[in-house]
């Protein structure tokens, strides 16, 4: 006789709430953000429900985040262990999976990571390291995993995530969010779809304020899950930010714990990184509880927040026909994918620019990137950037470049004279290489 | 004095001990069916002439155990309020389930109330079918109790026996709450009757002086405590060996604690001196529960176990094999390879060493004896490291108890059990530690029964921002000031559990440790409107000095 349900998918569970870290006092990164969601997730007696594991963390390593990262002036200077200890619950949940501890995990953590860039400065969007990011080349590199999906389902733009992967062809990113005309970090359009290499390979799915269940359904049903099908990637990662939800205090979304519920259900991830989400008494514990039964492929019909009333949400039909229009537009970049290549191998070398805002401690980074095509492969990336008086000048070896790029990547990075205040960098994902001078 | 007894599965033992000292011991066999006579039996044998010199009993009972075992619990009627979250119906465990409405949420902040209408059918329906003990639930009743103690005020009258969540434990865990509940109601009439009995049987024995029974967390509790909370006198066997351990062999540091039997052996772990508790409560009859105890675990291995060769190695246990060759046995057991090396004496050296060809036609029988034991050494070392491994990766939520998380570093070995001294140099071999195989270990766990102290567990959840406080365990809910703040819940704290040991009769009050202090500003709207406190604090298992 069974006295505990036992779930169909084995699941680890990562919770870390860190009750002793914040970024200050009164921020909604502080100490208590996940204090209601522990609170709910151990009265519910998920530790003894059978297949469902709880793991602790472990602390990421500093060649962790330079596989990844392009820190100024060090990842060692910038970070302190809370960071290592964040990023460490997803390398951790990554494990579990890839080691066929369970079947997915999702790591509960804080600080969330899908607002930093590859160069990094400080702190954006209360994240300074991207936690996905480091996972994806984590995996990449202990598992050799080639292609991975990362949908993005927390109301801001994952900036961060999509700039760190814009030119490779090997990730898919997704992200669904508030339209970034009217929240931060206000970006995620539609025509953000791809670095040269890439086109059509990140799909932003800008949607407008209030959408609720009606909404994101659709989103899903029309385009995130036939995309995935199209892509066919190897592992589905979830950066599952609960900042929709109807009850957040720094959106203006309608989205429910039923509708996280099921967005997981459809779109099954082997693993979910927790990143937003401030409504940490009247969502959080809710719409966890939700994802969690929905991964481990429990009943989750009973987890509706105490004022959950789906007729309070009901969708207008013009704003219905708004988001059938942004579908439509989103299903086009993706077929459309890698026709700019073409275009783009003829200049060989393209050039971007842009301005990094860091609104935490509010000042601005200046960045320009080379990317340095090729036809056999996405090609080495060229970074110069500029912050805080410091300045970075780094050569990126992706992990699926060729041989040939990786050596003019190299020797470039070695011909690069020292400069005054520069860090000259090679990130060189192949050999997992992180040199500077 | 003190007189100790522990009811085990075949025998009982009693010790009649002044201080520390040994005076006087008896064992007796056990029939399961007459427990409180085989009780009387024994402190007959050891009631000290002048009983006023006799200052406690202390019973480790298998009562509740049996009970368990043989399915002769009471029917108990189960309301529960699950509110917003798993679907609880895999909690209905019997007919007698009903779930109620209303709930109450993760803050203790009540959502809504339960329908009493629904509360009165189902009370209606228990009561026809002749349900006389009744459980109340509901999640999150150790923040806020109001809905449990205002189901069984409305009930008040209608059943001899109600069991409330957050009287039991003040942990949260709602299955483990519901489990734990239902087993206190289902042993509540059979502990009535025990306690009775062996009342009425100290009265003709002229013995006055306080009875406490043995729980499973290394402590005791008075008797009367026991018959409102039968369920914490659940697997108190484990408890009383430790304790023994502990009082045999006093231990400052990390230690390894083994009772090897005939057929497993426990193992348990002492952290600076202190046995090790469950994070949470004890497994009884498949359900997980919130009644406390000690960390232990059992392996199927034992000096009658089962063994075959299996390739180069042994496959011991998990089923006995009945008695060893050397005593007539007819399958060789670890017992016949502890005969073969002189290190038992009981039984026929030659059918021994048979046993051992038996087992390895080739090879001498000392050395295959010798082999055995190792293996079975080494089953015991890795079941040990594994416990300390699964310790260690229990779950922490703050960055500083991640990075100074400590591994326990068992420094010696203590061994009691039939086998115990045979093993003593193989498993300080295996080990690499000292290892310890106390006098007087066989009647260890009557010893441990009789030197066992009171234990307390108390929990303070106190919401300035709601100005609310909960104190669970005293069913106290109760209002507070804004500047309510640590120091005075700890002084709260510490005061409840005084109150809480002194009703139990304990004179000289031990030291409280706080096994939890979270304090978290509550802020809303980049204010703070409050502060949330967490405590839990406990009087740890240990030995009586006196």
């Amino acid at each position: 006789m069974s006295f505990m349900p036992c779930a169909p998918h084995k699941t680890a569970l990562i919770l870390f709430p860190a009750f002793d870290w914040c970024i200050s006092p009164t921020h909604p990164e502080r100490e208590e953000r996940l204090l209601y969601t522990r609170d709910q997730l151990i009265e519910e007696g998920l530790e003894d429900v059978e297949n469902i594991v709880f793991f602790n963390p472990e602390l990421a390593s500093f060649q962790d985040i330079d596989r990844v990262h392009l820190c100024v002036p060090s990842s060692q200077k910038l970070l302190t262990e809370s960071h290592l200890i964040s990023a460490g619950g997803t390398l951790r949940a990554a494990r579990a999976v890839m080691d066929k501890e369970a079947e997915k995990a999702f790591a509960i953590v804080r600080p969330p990571g899908h607002h930093a860039m590859q160069t990094v400065f400080g702190d954006r969007g209360f994240c300074i390291i991207n936690i996905e990011a480091i996972m994806v080349e984590y995996i990449r590199r202990h598992y050799g995993v080639r292609k991975i999906a990362i949908v993005d389902t927390d109301c801001h733009h994952g900036d961060g995530t999509q700039d760190i992967f814009y030119n490779d062809p090997d990730t898919l990113f997704i992200s669904l969010h508030q339209d970034g005309r009217t929240l931060f970090p206000g970006s995620g359009f539609l025509h953000e779809s791809g670095g040269p290499a890439a086109d059509g390979y990140t799909i932003n799915i800008p949607l407008p304020p209030h959408t609720g269940e009606e909404g994101f359904d659709m989103v899903m049903e029309r385009v995130v899950m036939p995309v995935l099908d199209e892509f066919q990637p190897e592992l589905i990662i979830n950066s599952a930010g609960q900042d929709n939800h109807y009850s957040d205090p720094i959106t203006n979304m309608n989205f429910t714990a039923q509708g996280y519920a099921r967005l997981n259900k459809l779109l099954n991830p082997d693993i979910c990184v927790l990143e937003g989400g401030y409504s940490i008494e009247g969502a959080l514990p809710y719409t966890n509880l939700g994802i969690i039964l929905a991964m481990a492929g429990m009943d989750f019909s009973h987890v509706k927040e105490p004022d959950y009333d789906p007729a309070r949400f009901a969708q207008p039909k013009d704003m219905t026909r708004y988001i059938e229009g942004i579908c439509a537009k989103a299903l086009e970049v993706f077929a459309k994918r890698g026709t700019g290549k073409k275009e783009a191998l003829r200049q060989k070398i393209v050039r971007e620019e842009k301005q990094i805002f860091y609104d935490t401690t509010g000042f601005h980074v200046d960045e320009a990137r080379s990317y340095h095509l090729c036809p056999d492969c996405p090609g080495y990336t060229e970074i110069k950037a500029s912050g805080l008086r410091n300045h970075i000048h780094a050569f990126t070896v992706p992990f699926n470049a060729c041989p040939k790029c990786q050596q003019t990547a190299r020797d470039s990075f070695s011909t690069t004279k020292p400069a005054a205040q520069t860090i000259i960098a090679l990130q060189d994902r192949i050999e997992d290489i992180y040199e500077t001078k | 004095m003190i007189i100790g007894i522990d009811v085990g599965g075949t025998h009982a033992d009693g010790v009649l001990l002044d201080g520390t000292r040994l005076v006087a011991k008896h064992k007796v066999n056990v029939d399961q069916r007459h427990l409180s006579d085989i009780i009387i039996t024994l402190l007959q044998a050891l009631v000290p002439k002048d009983r006023h010199r006799l200052n406690r009993i202390h019973l480790s009972s298998t009562l509740c155990t049996n009970a368990i075992v043989t399915g002769s619990l009471d029917p108990v009627g189960m309301l529960i309020q699950a509110g917003p979250g798993m679907n609880p119906e895999f909690l209905a465990q019997s007919d007698a389930t009903c779930f109620l409405d209303g709930s109450i949420d993760h803050r203790g902040h009540i959502i809504c109330d339960p329908d009493l209408h629904k509360v009165d059918t189902a009370a209606k329906a228990m009561q026809q079918s002749g349900i006389d003990s009744i459980g109340i639930v509901t999640k999150f009743s150790y923040r806020n109790n109001s809905h449990e103690k205002y189901i069984a005020e409305h009930l008040a009258g209608r059943f001899a026996h109600v069991s409330m969540g957050h009287r039991i434990s003040g942990l949260p865990n709602f299955p483990r709450r519901v489990y734990s509940t239902w087993l206190n109601a289902a042993l509540k009439s059979q502990f009535c009757h025990f306690k009775e009995a062996i009342e009425h049987g100290l009265a003709h024995l002229d013995i006055t002086c306080p009875c406490h029974i043995l729980k499973a967390d290394g402590g005791t509790i008075p008797f009367s405590r026991a018959s409102e909370f039968p369920c914490e006198s659940v697997h108190s066997g484990p408890s009383a060996s430790v304790m023994g351990c502990l009082a045999l062999c006093a231990q400052k540091g990390d230690a390894i604690l083994l009772d090897i039997g005939g057929t497993t052996t426990d193992i348990s772990l002492l952290v600076d001196g202190t046995p090790l508790l469950e994070p949470y409560g004890i497994r009884i009859a498949g359900r997980p529960t919130l009644i406390r105890a000690l960390n232990t675990i059992s392996i199927g291995l034992g000096g009658d176990s089962a063994v075959s060769r299996e390739g180069s190695t042994f496959r011991i246990g998990p089923e006995r094999q009945g008695p060893p060759m050397s005593q007539g046995g007819t399958g060789p057991t670890p017992t016949d390879a502890m005969v073969v090396l002189g290190r038992l004496q009981i039984g026929s050296v030659e059918k021994a060493a048979a046993a051992m060809t038996a087992l390895c036609p080739q090879e001498a029988p000392e050395r295959t004896a010798t082999r055995l034991l190792e293996t079975f050494a080494e089953r015991i070392r890795q079941a040990a490291t594994a416990m300390i491994e699964e310790v260690f990766s229990r779950p922490v939520y703050t960055v500083s108890a991640l990075l100074h998380r400590r591994k326990i570093s068992p420094e010696q070995i203590v061994a009691i059990g039939g086998p115990a001294a045979a093993l003593e140099s193989l498993l300080s071999r295996q080990f690499g530690l000292p290892c310890t195989v106390p006098a007087d270990y066989e009647v260890a766990n009557a010893i441990g029964a009789a030197r066992t102290r009171l234990t307390v567990q108390a929990s303070l959840y106190a919401d300035t921002a709601d100005g609310q406080l909960s104190i669970p365990e005293i069913s106290c809910l109760e209002r507070i000031p804004s500047g309510f703040g640590m120091p005075e819940a700890e002084k709260r704290l510490k005061q409840v559990i005084f109150g809480m040991v002194s009703e139990m009769g304990m004179v000289e009050i031990p030291e409280i440790d706080f096994l939890e202090r979270l304090e978290m500003n509550v802020v809303r709207g980049f204010e703070t409107s409050g502060k949330i406190l967490n405590l839990k604090a406990q009087i740890r298992p240990g030995l009586a000095t006196t």
